[in-house]
Parts: structure tokens; C-alpha cells; sequence
């Protein structure tokens, strides 16, 4: 009975859940997720040629919905445009598509696009006005894509010079001419894009000083050793910050391009990252969890682990017995094989789910494991003493 | 500018004799702590004279032994960041050239995770250029 009372006590002194995982396949990994606007949909890339979209069922559960089904080869990446309501999908084929949806049937219809790449794509994001989206591939080279009314495609652009070796990831500034690239060739460099096509017209700022054309090199960072695995713009575009596998995190500020802040972290490699507001960012990847990092002025500092799993503090309520009978069981140490972790493999994506007054309020990561878990920043806020976000 | 290259090339080897020299001189007053920090410094990355890396790994070898077991965890604790990510190739050089030689640096590894973590490791196996 004392066991029991003491069980709802804990219970009832957690009221929010930090976390809300779901299972959406069984050893399947998920290679890259994304959200429509309003979260009631998602569209999810495992290891296969087809890609799923879930929809959020009654139970506030995402269940299988429909699947795409038009790719020949693994789907690397996907990003759905939350006003024009289009996915883009690309992957190993050497090819990517853009999926409209038919208002009277409520299917999916695939665009081709043009990548003329002659390697397997491995990254795409729409940019922020939707008009246009951006494809890493093997091929080392960038093609940005945009529509060709004339002949119903999508035709792209390329971006070689300088990037020696594939590209891992993409990352647009809000102003939607400025790329952000991170590759194998250890660098992370910025990019104009400004396209005549789609009449940009575009303006000087920090990240670059004089008007440049389509494909133009802006600024190269180079971080010694490791794949640059995730970069992302700040929320006003005025940093960057990427995550390389010597297991650091960077930032640089567009006014002060010479001083790079570097975080070797303790943790292994980190895949992706995603600012949360313009001074704190989390980063998550081979840890199975999400960390956040501070940013001010002149510092960037780690701040705190944010996987905190429940089931940690009913182990201080084992009765003796208990105790020496999982003694027994195990053999000599109480920590066993089980990962404190709620994602249990490398986390591969993370995506802002809500924003309120600027800040990220609701975050969500895929993984390896083939989980989909959504994170509550407020929760977390409070669960974690000190946590400043 | 390979003028320039091989000057610098000329005054890290100059370095590295005068620091086991320096080294030396702190053992043998027992200052095994300060002896370590020293060692560790400026390591030749990437230098293109392999005798000069080899001087300097039996620098930090020399220092690494003279420490005995209960006193590498004060020693490793007091090291800075990048220090420890210094000693922590060190230590895998070490694991490579004489492996079965490898339980005094187990020690040594045990504790430099405990300070650095697996990402201390990690940069340790990403590293392209050799100590």
C-alpha cells in the first residue's frame, strides 16, 4: 500500500509530460520528417522508396495515412511547405519530386523535377517563400530548383565551385537568396542565390557586402576536421551555427565573420540542430538526445541534456528485496542495458512544430529507432531547474 | 613560401628538443604535473620530419610513466580542455606503436574520458593529420 501511495504521489507531481514519443515503425529508421502547418499531418522517409504521410488520429496518435509511392531508391530527405501545402521528396534515384494535392481526389500527385545530378541527392528544404527549394547531393554539387510554367516542370540550377565532396545539408536565410551549405569537404559555406528567373531582388547585408549573382561563394568556414552534419540560420538570419562530427558545435555572427565560437563537446557527433530562439539552439544526433546550447554576445555554452525519462526516480522506492532480487538478476551493477534515453538510436531530424512570439514552444525529432517524438519546451523549462532557454 | 614552411618546420623541431630537455628537468624535481602540461604543448601536428613527431610522443611517454597509478586522476584533472584532446592522441599513438604494452595507458584513457568524454575520442579518430 505504502508503495502505491508513493507511486501516485510522484505521478501526480509530474503535470506535464516533457515528451510525447510514438512508435511509427519497427526497426525501420527514419531518415527525415516534416509537419504540415497545422501539425495535423506528417510525412515521414524511412529506409525505403516510399515515403508515408501519418495523420493525426483521434487519439492524438499519427497513424498511417497514405504512401507515395514513385521513387526507385531509398528516400534521403523530405520537406513539406507549410502555406503552398507541397511535399518535396528526393533520394538515391538521382531524383526528386514535388507532390501537389488534387483537391477533388485527395491524392498525391508527383512533379518531376530536372536535378541533372548524376549522384544520389541527400538533402532538400524548401525555401521560406516556398517558391523555390534547395538539393544537396553526392554529385557535390547544389541544385536550387524552381518551377517552369511553360512545360510543367521544375528545372534547377547549379552551385559547384568551390564544394569538393557531398553535401550533408542546406539551410536557407529568411530572406530567401542566402544559402547556407555544409559538406563533406569539412567546410560550411554561404551562398548567394539570388535568381533573375524568379525576378529576386536582392539586398546588401553582413553575409554579403556586394550584390552577387546566382551561385556566388560568400563566406567559407572551415572546422578542422568532420563532416559538417546539420547548419542552420538563427531565426533573424543574423547567425549560423552548424554541428561537425569532431563532436563541436559552432556559431559565427554575420557581423563578426573572423570569430567562429567552437564547442568541443563531451557527447558524440551531433546530426542536426534547430534554433529555438535567437540565443539558444538544441542539438541532437549519435547521444539519442537533445541537448540545448546558450548563445550570447561573446560565449556559446553547453546548457543542459533535455531527455529527463520518468521511470529514473521510481527506483528510489525499491524495497530492499526488490533491490537484491535485480542485484541477482543482473549481476553486479544496478544500471543494466536499458538507455535512459527516450529515442534509443541516433537522432537523424529535428523540426519546429510551434512557435509563439518568436520562440520555438514545441519541437520534433526522428531517429533510427523509428520513433517520432515530440518535445514541450515549456515542460522541459520547468522539469529542468536552471534551464534557460 | 616554402622558405617560410621550412623555417617554421625548423623552429618546431627546435621546440620539441628544448621542451624534452625542459621536460626532463621537471621530472627529475618530481614535478610530474607541471612536467605533463608542458609535454603536451604545441604537439607537431602535421609536421612533415617524422623524427621530430617521435621526440616529442617519447617526451610525453616519459612523462606518462613517471606518474604512478593513484595520481594520474589529480593530473589529468587539472588539464585544460585542449590538453586533455592532446593527450588523448597521444595515448591512441601509444595504443598503435606498442599495444601490448597498452594497460598503464588504459589508465591513463579512463581518466582522460572521464574529463573529455567520448567527444575527446571522437576527435581523436576524425583527426587527419598525425601526432
Amino acid at each position: 500500500k505504502q508503495w502505491y501511495q508513493r507511486r501516485v504521489a510522484i505521478t501526480a507531481g509530474i503535470k506535464m509530460s516533457t515528451n510525447t514519443p510514438q512508435q511509427l515503425f519497427v526497426n525501420e529508421p527514419i531518415s527525415s520528417h516534416a509537419f504540415n502547418k497545422d501539425l495535423s499531418q506528417v510525412v515521414v522517409s524511412n529506409a525505403s522508396a516510399e515515403t508515408h504521410i501519418f495523420k493525426k488520429g483521434a487519439g492524438g496518435k499519427y497513424v498511417l495515412d497514405t504512401t507515395l509511392k514513385e521513387h526507385l531508391e531509398r528516400v534521403t530527405s523530405v520537406d513539406w511547405a507549410p502555406n503552398s501545402n507541397r511535399i518535396v521528396t528526393c533520394a538515391g534515384d538521382r531524383n526528386a519530386y514535388v507532390w501537389n494535392l488534387q483537391q477533388d481526389t485527395g491524392e498525391w500527385q508527383p512533379c518531376l523535377v530536372l536535378l541533372r545530378i548524376n549522384r544520389a541527392a541527400t538533402y532538400v528544404r524548401w525555401s521560406p517563400n516556398e517558391d523555390r527549394f534547395a538539393v544537396g547531393s553526392g554529385a557535390r554539387l547544389l541544385s536550387v530548383c524552381y518551377f517552369d510554367p511553360e512545360n510543367n516542370w521544375w528545372v534547377s540550377k547549379h552551385i559547384k565551385k568551390p564544394i569538393r565532396s557531398t553535401i550533408l545539408c542546406v539551410d536557407w536565410h529568411p530572406t530567401n537568396y542566402l544559402l547556407a551549405v555544409g559538406s563533406c569537404d569539412f567546410k560550411c559555406r554561404v551562398f548567394s542565390s539570388a535568381l533573375k528567373e524568379l525576378s529576386d531582388k536582392p539586398q546588401t547585408s553582413p553575409w554579403m557586402p556586394k550584390l552577387s549573382k546566382f551561385g556566388t561563394l560568400l563566406v567559407e568556414f572551415s572546422t578542422n576536421n568532420g563532416w559538417v552534419h546539420g547548419v542552420k540560420f538563427s531565426p533573424s538570419g543574423a547567425q549560423l551555427a552548424w554541428v561537425s562530427h569532431d563532436s563541436s558545435v559552432n556559431v559565427v555572427s554575420m557581423d563578426n565573420q573572423t570569430k567562429v565560437f567552437t564547442v568541443l563537446t563531451a557527447s558524440l557527433p551531433y546530426c542536426c540542430l534547430l534554433w529555438l530562439s535567437e540565443d539558444s539552439f538544441v542539438a541532437a544526433g549519435h547521444d539519442n538526445c537533445p541537448d540545448l546550447f546558450n548563445v550570447s554576445r561573446d560565449d556559446v555554452k553547453y546548457g543542459a541534456r533535455l531527455d529527463i525519462k520518468k521511470e529514473k526516480l521510481s527506483e528510489h522506492n525499491m524495497s530492499a528485496m526488490a533491490r537484491f532480487q535485480k542485484l541477482d538478476e543482473h549481476g553486479l551493477t544496478e544500471t543494466g542495458t536499458k538507455l535512459h534515453t527516450t529515442h534509443v538510436n541516433c537522432i537523424t531530424d529535428i523540426r519546429a512544430a510551434a512557435t509563439s512570439n518568436g520562440k520555438v514552444t514545441r519541437f520534433s525529432t526522428s531517429g533510427k529507432d523509428g520513433k517520432l517524438v515530440i518535445w514541450e519546451v515549456n515542460a522541459l523549462c520547468s522539469a529542468i531547474q536552471g534551464l534557460s532557454i | 613560401k616554402q622558405w617560410y614552411q621550412r623555417r617554421l618546420a625548423i623552429t618546431a623541431g627546435q621546440e620539441v628538443t628544448e621542451r624534452a630537455a625542459e621536460v626532463k628537468k621537471l621530472l627529475n624535481l618530481t614535478k610530474n604535473k607541471d612536467a605533463l602540461k608542458l609535454a603536451l604543448q604545441n604537439p607537431p601536428i602535421g609536421h612533415q620530419d617524422p623524427s621530430v613527431k617521435e621526440q616529442n610522443y617519447e617526451t610525453v611517454l616519459s612523462v606518462l610513466k613517471a606518474f604512478r597509478t593513484p595520481e594520474i586522476d589529480a593530473a589529468v584533472g587539472e588539464l585544460s580542455d585542449a590538453d586533455v584532446d592532446v593527450l588523448m592522441k597521444y595515448l591512441y599513438k601509444g595504443f598503435s606503436n606498442s599495444p601490448d604494452k597498452a594497460a598503464a595507458l588504459l589508465l591513463w584513457h579512463e581518466k582522460a574520458v572521464k574529463k573529455g568524454g567520448v567527444g575527446c575520442v571522437i576527435r581523436v579518430m576524425v583527426d587527419r593529420k598525425g601526432i
